[in-house]
């Protein structure tokens, strides 16, 4: 019963309007990003490179699909969670708005099956939202400007990875903000389980991603204890891709505390949802 | 007594004048090996060891045509010193540019070199001192620094091999001065770092690109088209 | 004997402070129609929840078929319909893809005929592709009927399903509910306000009252006491109380209108009543049993409220 109830929930998700906000604003905010490279992707280029230039001369196609692809994700990815929120903040609580949460569980499923179907077709929405986001950026990208070897430019400088090098580096950075997306899947659902009303879930999840990500880059020494542990201090791990040589043991921290946010979160809402008592 | 003073003027003018004669003919006889290629393409490894710069070695295809037509193809991104090697042969055939003086001897690469100091003519230019250190028995400039306002010192140790008889080197290694370079923060801030960024280690002040040449294709004419955007 | 559908012992739920449910205790045979009856804050809606695992009881045991539904909540779920409340549905899907939502996780998925036939069974054809959104109540309410019948349960709990139905509808799901006993064999449980229509309907039923249970049995006997209330149309309806002030004093004169007297006599005296008006020259138009459930009701809570 849990597949039907997952099947349930991808109509329920698919039929929904505010479903299709996510992908429309994606395509919307990577195409104004293309054009503006389009139009003047070196001078942003020059921007990077000034200081080196003074001495160095870069040659070759600097301005290429990758390079542009990672722009993207750059200046995306901290707007995606609240396109994810949207949709996955109101699964069961809008659900308990509407009294449809009545419906449902006066039914044979259990509330660990039906409130897991969440959890995943969640998942599956936020995978949706980052592969077509994927689509955009790298596969549009290289249509739009060639293909060519990825200058990065981190903290502690600059990165030239070789094409040839770049393909398996996306798809793992790919992977690993889904699963940072996916963290912001399961606690807007986990604030969801908690909520009767649509948009306190919503508003609560990009209020707890802006207060850690504060709490993540201001230099305070206070901090410096907790900021490893918050899952905002992991959800740009997937730039760690792009160093040379791998910081293998970074990412696989970040995997490991993303994960363990997860656990936690589902265990914390399957805990409080089993345990409601359905009044609306 | 007049007389006098200006034959011992004239003659102690005479090294210098000798020196920088000697100079322009060190300079004449190097070019002209290297004014013996018309045209050349060759295949070249770029290997840029850079403080704050991780890359790896490129490969790329360089296109020369008399007198300076210069084109670089690379698929990946290469890194050169700014002043690329181009211009050092370019600055040296518009003989009018500078005023050249021997001014040593030194052992570079276990050859006996001569030393010479070039002085371009045009104060207000970027280029402020050039030297060059050449092999007298061969004609092959095995080392050369230029100090620029611009862009400090760069140094390049030149070695050859397979074409020597044109002057052309196998191998050149550039030493760049490195300022402290900075990095735009709004661009490259690490949200998922995990404590203070400041390491407290000094940064090296010098850098290295190092490029290889093998298979050189010379005076096979080359079409102007190739060194068009 | 029937079989034992629900039974009830000791119920009791907690809000905070406050005691939605204290002490409710009922049986629910096979083939009843179980009238669920209670003041509003009774606590009819928290036990029929708990019965449906909406709500989870502090105290006592739910026993449905024989089973206890906290270690069995979903075989006997499976076997039970329910409208609690309003049925609500997803407005932005057609009412076939709400029936097919419902019944894929109702324990036997109904095929795409099943739900046709079942839309056409509770006077939706032609329908079925359209949003609710657009529904009246009338026709949300007919949904409702249709996801609660579409996986063949053999217990059927609703709670007030006539809330905000025409004349017409009420009297439909009147004689669906006494369709669904007669022709089905199923059992229903129905809370309702509307107490005309629990008497027609009901054949058992309990009454609670602040949390707890005041009455319980069947209808025909538990309204079976000699007392009555009777309305009588008749002339003269002034110098009739009088005359039965006088002579038959023993009569409650409830109410009377111009043309109407409403009187509380036990059954025996109905006859005695009769003739003395008559004799007396009163012409009697009509006679007539009235509220006798809502009477009853008014006692039973009465009387608990003494207690």
């Amino acid at each position: 019963m849990l597949w039907n109830s997952v099947y349930n929930e991808f109509i329920k998700i698919t039929a929904k309007p505010r479903s299709y906000l996510g992908l429309l604003a994606i395509t919307v905010l990577v195409g104004v990003i293309l054009f503006a490279l389009k139009v003047d992707g070196q001078s942003m280029i020059a921007f990077v490179t000034s200081s080196f230039e003074q001495t160095l001369s870069f040659q070759g196609t600097l301005l290429n699909g990758n390079l542009v692809a990672f722009i993207v994700l750059q200046m995306l990815i901290i707007h995606i969670p609240l396109l994810v929120a949207l949709v996955t903040g109101d699964l069961v609580s809008g659900e308990a708005a509407s009294g449809t949460i009545r419906m449902l569980l006066t039914k044979p499923i259990s509330r660990t099956q039906l409130l897991l179907s969440k959890f995943i077709a969640g998942a599956v929405y936020t995978l949706c939202l980052i592969i077509w986001l994927g689509i955009l950026a790298v596969i549009v990208g290289k249509v739009l400007f060639g293909n060519g070897d990825l200058m990065v430019l981190n903290s502690d400088g600059l990165v030239i990875l070789q094409e040839q090098d770049v393909n398996w580096r996306y798809a793992g950075g790919f992977a690993v903000a889904f699963l940072a997306l996916l963290t912001v899947s399961t606690l807007s659902i986990c604030l969801s389980c908690f909520s009767n009303n649509s948009i306190g879930p919503i508003v609560v999840t990009m209020a707890i991603i802006i207060l850690f990500t504060i709490i993540g880059t201001l230099d305070v020494k206070l901090f410096d204890a907790i900021r490893p542990y918050l899952f905002t201090t992991h959800m740009a791990s997937w730039r760690s891709f792009f160093e040379e040589p791998l910081p293998l043991k970074e990412i696989i921290k970040s995997l490991i505390i993303l994960l363990a946010h997860q656990v936690i979160l589902i265990g914390l809402a399957l805990y409080h949802f089993n345990k409601k008592d359905i009044t609306t | 007594m007049i007389s006098r003073l200006i034959t011992l003027i004239l003659l102690g003018c005479l090294p210098v004048f000798a020196a920088a004669q000697d100079a322009t003919a060190i300079l004449e006889q190097m070019m002209a090996k290297w004014n013996r290629v018309k045209d050349y393409a060759v295949q070249v490894n770029i290997k840029s060891e850079i403080p704050l710069i991780k890359s790896f070695p490129v490969k790329a295809t360089i296109y020369f045509k008399q007198k300076d037509q210069f084109k670089m193809l690379s698929k990946g991104i290469a890194i050169l010193p700014k002043q690329n090697f181009n211009e050092l042969p370019k600055f040296l055939r518009d003989k009018n540019s500078y005023t050249a003086l021997i001014t040593g001897t030194e052992v570079v690469q276990t050859q006996k070199t001569t030393v010479l100091t070039v002085l371009p003519t045009d104060d207000s230019g970027d280029l402020v001192l050039l030297k060059l250190w050449i092999d007298p028995k061969t004609d092959l400039l095995l080392k050369s620094q230029s100090t620029t306002r611009s862009n400090g010192t760069i140094s390049a140790i030149y070695e050859y091999g397979s074409q020597t008889t044109f002057g052309l080197p196998d191998k050149m290694i550039f030493t760049v001065e490195v300022k402290k370079f900075k990095i735009p923060k709004g661009l490259a801030t690490d949200i998922n770092r995990t404590s203070s960024s400041d390491t407290g280690k000094p940064s090296p002040k010098n850098g290295k690109i190092t490029i290889t040449f093998a298979d050189y294709q010379l005076n096979k004419g080359i079409k102007d088209e190739v060194f068009r955007n | 004997m029937s079989d034992k559908i629900i039974e009830v012992q000791q119920l009791a739920k907690r809000f905070g402070s406050f005691e939605a449910v204290k002490d409710v205790n009922f049986t629910v045979y096979k083939g009843d129609v179980f009238g669920f009856l209670g003041p509003n804050g009774a606590g009819k809606s928290t036990s029929i929840r708990c019965l449906l695992s909406l709500i989870k009881p502090d105290r006592g045991e739910i026993k449905i078929y024989g089973q206890t539904l906290a270690a069995n909540r979903s075989q006997i779920l499976a076997r039970t319909g329910s409208i609690i409340e309003k049925p609500d549905f997803y407005k932005y899907l057609s009412a076939y893809q709400n029936l097919a939502i419902f019944s894929r996780i109702s324990g036997a998925t109904a095929s795409a005929k099943e739900i046709y036939q079942m839309l056409d069974f509770v006077g939706l054809a032609g329908r079925e592709k359209d949003k609710v959104a657009g529904f009246s109540h009338g026709m949300k309410q007919r949904l409702g009927i249709a996801q609660t019948l579409l996986h063949k349960p053999d217990l059927i709990i609703l709670d007030e399903p006539t809330t905000g139905l025409d004349p017409q509808g009420i009297i439909d799901i009147r004689n669906l509910i006494l369709r669904l006993r007669d022709e089905q064999g199923k059992t229903v449980v129905l809370s309702s306000h509307l107490l005309a229509e629990m008497e027609l309907i009901a054949n058992r039923m309990v009454i609670i009252n602040k949390g707890k249970t005041v009455v319980e049995g069947e209808v025909s006997k538990l309204l079976s006491s000699d007392d009555l209330v009777v309305q009588l149309e008749i002339d003269k309806v002034e110098s009739a109380k009088n005359y039965l002030k006088n002579h038959l004093p023993q009569l409650e004169i409830i109410d009377s209108t111009a043309t109407h007297l409403e009187l509380a006599i036990t059954k025996s005296m109905l006859p005695e009543l009769n003739k003395s008006l008559v004799q007396q020259g009163f012409s009697i138009y009509a006679i007539e049993s009235k509220r006798k459930l809502e009477d009853y009701f008014i006692k039973m809570l009465k009387a608990d409220v003494v207690e």
